[in-house]
């Protein structure tokens, strides 16, 4: 559906995006992730067919098509990073613009006003619009077209919480309807709740693509439990460590590093060295310390 | 699809909606209006007359004045239109219409608002003018606004081509236009006659006639005013055309040709960069 193939694009001597190849299937909602500079709008932008590959090309939708083709983009509903329309123009004028560009029925304008929480506003001049407004009006204008693949640079960045539940509905709406989409978030809970895989970006390189199941295994590969227990046996730790290699006692409490599949294990050998659980709390690895954690062993 | 419904349509009326809210094309129709108002009012006023002059003076007298005002105003409003903000214009040409259909769309929209205020701005004017001076020389009149509409066309394109590079940012832009206009409407007929005083009569007759093609506000306000008053109100270098043409109809043809390379060639090279540009 999106596919990189050798994808490069430099600005003068600064290579935004060096040689990247993965593809983006039907159906499928990709994260891309990565620190401020990392190239995710770039590649975004490659996808929009508004930048020219410094090296490789951008094919889009099926048959695939140079994404800088006018048919290519048939297929896609953009939301820049800034958001910025006419100031001059209204809300309702701006979606039927668009919808008459797109050639959508005329019916999906109200359709889409109501999305966006914007029907007592549409026909106020969008200078009059706050940050939230303009981002929701993007939004708005992104889904006016039935686009199979949607290219969403940081959407969520101005939505109030209302907005932010309208749109992962949407999402989710769209993606169970088989649309595809392709988003960049400094958001990790947009990730967590809408990816099916994340792509993350250093300086401009590929460095990970994890999906949802590996995200899940890697998040609980560190999380863990602890565990106060009452009368436990001088032996526990050692009758354990087979199963919770990094299992240790801090103070009076017995902390057992590890995914989530060896706790039952490891609780069935605390029951048979004779002691009993006062109070036991687990934790789930977290995304944003094992984003932290891929970034930095990609850095130079 | 429908003539109404066609992308350049759809580019011309947003453009043209968004320019007849924009105070600079109001303000221009009303300067406009104004000034010719003014030139009319005022024609007899060295003479130690009074009352409006008719169309034909009115016209002759604001020549001049269009060739200075109209360039300048195209491609300020041009290039405040076309160079909007990123997020609009990556919208814009994220949709699946051709790049060119939209930067041809919007530039036709441009024209036809700034043809619009002109045309409120000049017909008011040719109201009182009408009242008080009747109708004699009314056909120089449309010459003249004619030839505004030319000098539009020419330097909207000379905006749409400044402003179409996608990282160019509007500052920049306005502020080489700004020297294209000083460069093209009042320092390049002075440093040209000032040339032309340091060479023998034939080489300086050739560089008045070349200047006079090359530069698209000369090339405008030679051919409005060849239409206007035939070669009576002719300067030096107008003359010097007209005797390399041998006449006004190889003149007439050849300030066409200019006009129309000039309306062309900036659009041709806008549209190619468009097409080029990362947005």
């Amino acid at each position: 559906m999106i596919r990189f193939e050798e994808f490069g694009k430099s600005f003068g001597p600064r290579a935004a995006v060096t040689s990247l190849t993965c593809s983006v299937e039907a159906g499928e909602a990709v994260a891309l992730l990565g620190p401020n500079g990392s190239g995710k709008t770039t590649t975004l932008k490659g996808a929009a067919g508004l930048i020219r590959p410094t090296t490789g090309r951008v094919r889009i939708g099926a048959p695939p098509r140079d994404a800088r083709l006018p048919e290519a983009r048939r297929t896609i509903s953009y939301l820049p990073q800034k958001v910025a329309f006419p100031e001059a123009l209204t809300g309702r004028e701006v979606l039927e613009f668009y919808r008459a560009l797109r050639g959508a029925a005329p019916g999906r304008v109200p359709d889409v006003l109501k999305f966006a929480s914007l029907n007592g506003a549409s026909n106020r001049g969008i200078a009059s619009y706050s940050g939230g407004m303009v981002q929701r009006l993007g939004l708005a204008v992104a889904l006016l077209p039935d686009a199979p693949i949607l290219l969403l640079d940081e959407p969520t960045a101005a939505l109030d919480p209302d907005g932010l539940c309208a749109f992962y509905g949407l999402v989710e709406k769209r993606r169970s309807e088989g649309h595809t989409v392709l988003f960049t978030s400094h958001q990790l809970g947009d990730v967590e709740r809408l990816a099916d895989r994340l792509l993350l970006l250093v300086e401009g390189r590929l460095v990970a693509s994890l999906t949802q199941g590996e995200l899940a295994e890697r998040l609980a590969e560190r999380g863990g439990m602890r565990l106060r227990l009452d009368r436990p046996a001088p032996g526990l730790l050692a009758a354990i460590r087979p199963v919770a290699p990094r299992a240790t006692w801090a103070g009076e409490e017995l902390v057992v590093p590890g995914p989530a599949k060896d706790r039952p294990r490891v609780l069935d050998l605390v029951r048979e060295s004779g002691a009993s659980i006062v109070n036991l709390v687990a934790t789930e690895g977290r995304l944003d310390v094992l984003y932290r954690e891929l970034v930095s062993e990609d850095r130079p | 699809m429908s003539f109404g419904s066609s992308p350049v349509v759809l580019c011309a009326r947003q453009e043209l909606l968004l320019a007849a809210r924009s105070r600079w094309t109001q303000i221009f129709a009303a300067v406009f209006g104004a000034l010719a108002l003014a030139v009319a009012a005022s024609g007899y006023v060295l003479s130690g007359g009074g009352g409006i002059e008719d169309y034909a003076r009115t016209a002759t007298s604001l020549a001049s004045l269009v060739i200075l005002l109209v360039p300048v105003t195209a491609l300020v409003i041009g290039i405040l239109a076309l160079s909007s903000d990123r997020g609009a214009t990556e919208i814009l040409y994220s949709q699946p219409v051709a790049r060119r259909t939209i930067l041809l769309g919007r530039v036709l929209g441009l024209f036809v608002a700034l043809a619009a205020a002109q045309a409120i701005g000049l017909g008011g004017a040719g109201l009182v003018i009408f009242w008080r001076a009747g109708s004699s020389g009314l056909s120089a009149y449309g010459i003249l606004f004619a030839g505004a509409l030319a000098a539009t066309a020419i330097f909207l394109g000379i905006a749409a081509l400044l402003a179409s590079g996608g990282s160019v940012r509007r500052s920049r832009a306005l502020a080489i236009a700004l020297i294209v206009w000083f460069g093209a409407v009042i320092l390049f007929d002075v440093a040209v006659l000032a040339a032309a005083t340091l060479l023998t009569s034939g080489p300086a007759s050739r560089l008045l006639v070349t200047a006079v093609l090359v530069n698209p506000a000369d090339a405008v306000r030679t051919a409005t005013l060849l239409g206007i008053h035939g070669t009576t109100a002719f300067g030096a270098a107008s003359l010097a055309l007209l005797r390399f043409t041998r006449g006004p109809v190889g003149a007439a043809l050849l300030l066409g040709a200019s006009t129309l390379f000039w309306i062309l060639a900036p659009l041709a090279l806008a549209v190619r960069r468009i097409e080029r540009a990362d947005l």
